[in-house]
């Protein structure tokens, strides 16, 4: 296990080294932070709620869905690139799981992106848009958990995606259908609920749901009570489910380098 | 002239070969822009599902402006996605001496080093998208209106291509500007939406400092309201022009001031 903190701690300190990174992307959340103000604002123009959110819930529901979704994905596109450069054949000879190394070393940069961007954008959120805190602590508690719940099913996710590199070379495609089909179906841009009932129902059938949607309804109280556990319980079915058919299909993808690599 | 030409089309007949080899990996490609921007218009649709009117701009007109988008940026993504590429593939690893020897201007070189196929996707969407609105406007069309049409989609492209020349060519200070480039890039959100809708102080800004307003919204509003945006029609392809010359010589200057990494 402890090799692969050190995963986590290296990489980690591979991305503090790009401060030319960090305030590139510094400034772009602030900019998407004002788009969504200002375009909200002039929709909430004429009428005082909307699918029965207000203003500040709904911007609160955005901001929340934002940030969680800068955590769902990530260790696909280096495991896409390791794949098509070769890498991997070395990779696979080493005395680690190749994917649990993928996998730490993305959380050592989901670690630094918390701590160097989600905090100080959440002080803007609270303080200067004045988003809405979680309605309790147990609230609170129920988000994390499903927000952890989140971030495995979208790095398994990622992942799947990833391997396709094997099969298919051009993986930034591929990546930036990923992205287009997770933005729009995990409710990151706007609560699913708002969708017409037919999209709804295809939304609720996808992984992509339980990696933003969930999490920000129970953070904002659009899920409540007993259904808070039954969303947990879906969202726990789906990374296991993803987690099986990741190692199935990875099982195949090696088979695939002892052909090539002979 | 003609040499150029010719050389471009060398140049783009080498990588459609390579292209072909890769059928699947271009149709994935041409595919997933095409969603991308689905999503966009998606997310729109569900907006306006439960509002009449954003800031007084109906569906339509945001499709509308949203199809201008589309397409400018694409003539930006096929002929000049290079440019991202100036500070890791060129500066950073000494390529772009190999360039500079060569009796061929060097700025031709590097955007014709390659054709972005994925781009044809989304040249299609926008006209896709530009197809659907346009009928749900009741505006009259002649040929003067589809001249203009013309006119101002290639102005969008070219100050696209403009404002990623400049920040590119900070490369050759810093050796790789792409996290500059990439911030600036996303600007170009904001003009997908009306600007009216922002703050005066930020209008401004995307209208003279970096003129993101005149790839969408500012000549989409000169088809929905040429009462207000009449000076539109002179202004944005002035504006390109004047983006673009001051981007070259500032690409220039760089030329001159770069010493390579001497790897």
């Amino acid at each position: 296990m402890r090799k692969y903190w050190m995963f986590a701690k290296s990489s980690m300190q591979i991305s503090a080294a790009y401060s030319a990174w960090y305030w590139a992307s510094m400034a772009t959340v602030i900019l998407k932070l004002l788009i969504m103000f200002y375009f909200w604002h002039a929709v909430y123009q004429n009428q005082s709620s909307i699918g029965q959110l207000t203003l500040k819930e709904m911007l609160t529901y955005i901001i929340v869905a934002m940030f969680v979704q800068g955590f769902v994905s990530g260790a696909g596109n280096e495991l896409a690139r390791e794949i098509k450069q070769g890498q991997i054949a070395v990779e696979l000879m080493r005395p680690y799981h190749y994917l649990f190394k993928m996998i730490f070393m993305d959380f050592g940069q989901k670690a630094s992106f918390f701590i160097r961007e989600t905090i100080p954008m959440g002080l803007i959120a609270f303080f200067v848009i004045q988003i809405n805190p979680p309605g309790s602590p147990l609230q609170l508690i129920f988000f994390l958990a499903s927000a952890a719940l989140g971030l495995w099913i979208g790095t398994f996710f990622d992942m799947l995606i990833g391997i396709l590199a094997f099969w298919t070379v051009n993986i930034w495609g591929v990546q930036v259908l990923k992205e287009g089909v997770i933005t729009f179906f995990s409710g990151a841009l706007i609560p699913i609920t708002l969708f017409p009932a037919w999209l709804q129902s295809i939304s609720f059938a996808l992984p992509s749901q339980a990696m933003v949607f969930s999490p920000v309804a129970i953070y904002t109280g659009q899920i409540t009570g007993m259904d808070i556990y039954w969303t947990i319980a879906v969202q726990a079915i789906w990374a296991a489910a993803l987690y099986i058919l990741l190692n199935v299909l990875w099982n195949q993808a090696i088979k695939k380098v002892t052909i090539f690599g002979g | 002239m003609k040499r150029y030409a010719k050389l471009y089309y060398l140049f783009a007949k080498n990588h459609i070969k390579v292209m072909l080899e890769y059928r699947i990996d271009f149709l994935i490609g041409m595919v997933s822009v095409a969603l991308q921007q689905a999503a966009g218009v998606f997310f729109l649709a569900v907006v306006f599902g439960h509002i009449q009117e954003l800031n007084g701009w109906s569906f339509y007109e945001l499709l509308f402006i949203y199809g201008i988008a589309a397409s400018g940026r694409a003539i930006h993504h096929i002929f000049f996605d290079n440019l991202w590429t100036l500070g890791w593939q060129y500066i950073k690893p000494g390529q772009l001496d190999r360039l500079l020897i060569r009796p061929i201007n060097p700025f031709f070189h590097v955007c014709a080093d390659r054709l972005q196929q994925d781009g044809f996707g989304q040249l299609l969407i926008g006209w896709i998208i530009l197809g659907t609105a346009i009928p749900h406007l009741h505006l009259s069309w002649g040929l003067f209106e589809f001249m203009m049409l013309i006119v101002l989609v290639i102005s969008s492209g070219v100050i696209f291509v403009a404002i990623n020349l400049f920040f590119a060519s900070l490369s050759f200070w810093m050796t790789d500007s792409m996290p500059v480039l990439w911030a600036v890039f996303n600007l170009s959100d904001f003009a997908k939406y009306p600007l009216t809708i922002y703050h005066k102080g930020l209008q401004f800004f995307l209208t003279w400092i970096i003129p993101y307003g005149f790839t969408a919204f500012l000549p989409a509003a000169w088809f929905l309201d040429r009462e207000g945006y009449a000076s539109v029609a002179i202004k944005a392809p002035v504006t390109a022009a004047a983006a673009m010359t001051v981007a070259y010589l500032f690409w220039l200057l760089g030329l001159k001031n770069y010493s390579s990494t001497g790897s």
